[in-house]
């Protein structure tokens, strides 16, 4: 282990006239969370998403528990480690909460490469994905067709299934989006629980989560990081006040 | 032992109204010999054909959701390959059925690979554009026929004289049987529900760590495997092969049955054959004893039945059986 899970050298990414990620550094320690504020189109998912493995920089590098992967492929940094949940969940909403969980366990023992027996069926896949199930508290839906699941159930089963390789960062994308008081409490616990099994790059608006949860900050606006540290460090920069917290008092 | 009898009946219990079907094909030809319709066996055959093929191109349409428009080309590869070694003199059936298989696996190879890089629109494009390259490559080859095709003997399949009575047809049913006991068995394991949760969801078979492509490309392969093993036993049913067993139009045929009768469902493809089959064939008849002038139009009825048919019983036939049944079941209550 590396005392920097990640660390991102100097990335930019430009679409066209508009520059997503401008020279952007940031690092993660090991076992923290790290969150990634920001005001909307601040290029936070951008970040993200390059990190993840689903856009190329056009400059700069990504290395992740000290290795270069800014040209891997999404699966070999998987592999690697890294795990990500979705800003607008990304499940499969044909299936049921279970059969979620056991294609998740199948491809993270790589074993997604059999012919013959039942996949559904197969006792040791299932005691593997309801493992995977219980600590979200998800269990007693599993048999429940995903589509047939709140949205909050919903963030719930993809926060479990990013968690089920046990992987060495996570990146979240605005978990608790669009759940509601109750349920956002609960995936702050959750994710709170996490702390010290893996480290964590969240994604958040609401304030309240990440000011309880992040052991640092940094903001992003328009692409440049303007600002890094805790959370008390933050709040006190006047920059960060100007450009995105406005005059509301934190 | 149990566990071998419990994987059976899984297997069984599965797709019951395949299993229904192919013992249907089973028992026909008793009846007509009794009834003394031998011509139906020979609709039986083509069926099953087209069954068959329906059912490979299944697993990449209707579980892989691959919108496949150039099945059809493996289906001629297939048909050649025996017709082909016919023309050379070797009449091996067994030998013509393996390298109809590898030939399908390679030219499958190839053309997934390449156009399995794009999706939806490009993708039916681009398969199409294939089976039309071959298609006029067949059509070139003055030596087998080109146009017009040529005719052939039945293939000579050691130990089974396919001129003796129903052992084409037997033999048929067998590739049936072992075609409708991989799918269910693929459909059902590992790899068949990743291939599945990639049409449901690509992005969420990326974040589990794994390359949607390579799936892909395996279930075209094996399709373009089905396909072919289809198009060689063809070849012997018909004694005569031409490129128009690999026109666009049956690429469309296919794709027909499969959504008539079920789209991704072991069940629907044969049932959708059957039916697509039966309506060809006994359309002009009724037509004829309904307005005598018009049975050569029978097509103008057979489109609008088929549209029906894919527009109204959501499932196609399949769907619309199941939820007859369900009703039937809830006491006529909705």
């Amino acid at each position: 282990m590396t005392a920097d899970i990640l660390k991102i050298e100097n990335l930019t990414l430009r679409f066209g006239a508009i520059t997503a990620s401008d020279n952007i550094s940031l690092t993660v320690r090991t076992g923290e969370i790290h969150a990634l504020i920001g005001p909307n189109g601040a290029g936070k998912t951008t970040l993200v998403s390059q990190i993840y493995g689903a856009l190329r920089p056009d400059a700069g590098r990504i290395i992740f528990d000290g290795e270069d992967i800014s040209t891997t492929t999404i699966a070999a940094r998987v592999h690697k480690g890294l795990a990500r949940s979705f800003q607008i969940s990304n499940v499969l909403m044909e299936f049921t909460v279970l059969e979620n969980a056991i294609l998740t366990c199948q491809a993270l023992s790589h074993s997604a490469w059999r012919f013959f027996k039942p996949a559904f069926t197969d006792s040791q896949l299932i005691t593997a994905a309801q493992a995977i199930l219980a600590p979200v508290g998800l269990l007693d839906r599993k048999d429940r067709q995903v589509s047939a699941l709140s949205h909050g159930e919903r963030r719930l089963l993809e926060l479990a299934l990013a968690m089920a390789g046990s992987p060495k960062l996570l990146l979240l994308d605005e978990p608790m989006a669009g759940t509601g008081p109750q349920e956002s409490r609960f995936m702050t616990d959750l994710i709170a629980g996490f702390k010290g099994n893996t480290s964590i790059l969240l994604i958040e608006h609401d304030m309240d989560a990440v000011f309880s949860l992040a052991d640092r900050l940094t903001v992003l606006v328009e692409g440049q990081s303007i600002a890094c540290g805790t959370p008390a460090e933050v709040s006190a920069d006047q920059r960060v006040r100007a450009a995105y917290l406005g005059s509301e008092e934190l | 032992m149990q566990g071998a009898k419990d994987y059976l009946r899984q297997l069984a219990v599965s797709a019951p109204g395949l299993w229904v079907l192919i013992a249907g094909f089973m028992v026909l030809p008793v009846y007509t010999s009794f009834a003394d319709l031998p011509f139906w066996n020979d609709i039986a055959m083509r069926i099953m054909l087209l069954g068959m093929a329906s059912m490979g191109l299944n697993l990449v349409l209707g579980f892989g959701g691959m919108v496949s428009f150039g099945h059809a080309a493996f289906i001629g590869i297939g048909a050649y390959c025996a017709g082909i070694a016919n023309y050379y003199g070797m009449d091996n059936g067994w030998l013509q059925l393996a390298m109809a298989l590898c030939v399908c696996a390679a030219s499958g190879f190839v053309i997934g690979y390449l156009s399995l890089r794009t999706a939806g629109i490009y993708f039916i494009m681009i398969t199409l554009a294939f089976a039309q390259m071959l298609y006029f490559l067949f059509v070139s080859l003055e030596k087998f026929g080109g146009d017009d095709g040529m005719a052939t003997d039945r293939s000579d399949f050691i130990l089974i004289d396919l001129y003796e009575p129903l052992r084409l047809y037997y033999l048929i049913l067998c590739a049936l049987v072992i075609t409708g006991i991989i799918l269910s068995v693929l459909v059902r394991s590992r790899f068949g529900v990743t291939l599945q949760a990639i049409k449901s969801n690509p992005s969420r078979v990326e974040a589990m760590g794994l390359v949607p492509f390579k799936f892909k490309m395996t279930a075209y392969v094996i399709s373009a495997m089905i396909c072919g093993m289809a198009g060689a036993l063809f070849t012997s049913w018909q004694e005569y092969v031409s490129p128009d067993i690999m026109h666009w139009t049956r690429s469309g045929e296919l794709m027909i049955i499969i959504v008539l009768g079920g789209l991704g469902t072991l069940t629907g493809p044969l049932l959708g054959a059957i039916c697509f089959f039966l309506l060809e064939e006994f359309l002009p008849e009724i037509i004829a004893w309904i307005a005598p002038d018009y049975a050569e139009n029978w097509m103008i009825i057979f489109g609008p039945v088929l549209i029906a048919i894919v527009l109204f019983a959501r499932g196609g036939l399949l769907g619309a059986c199941s939820r007859l049944s369900a009703l039937a079941r809830s006491g006529g209550r909705l």
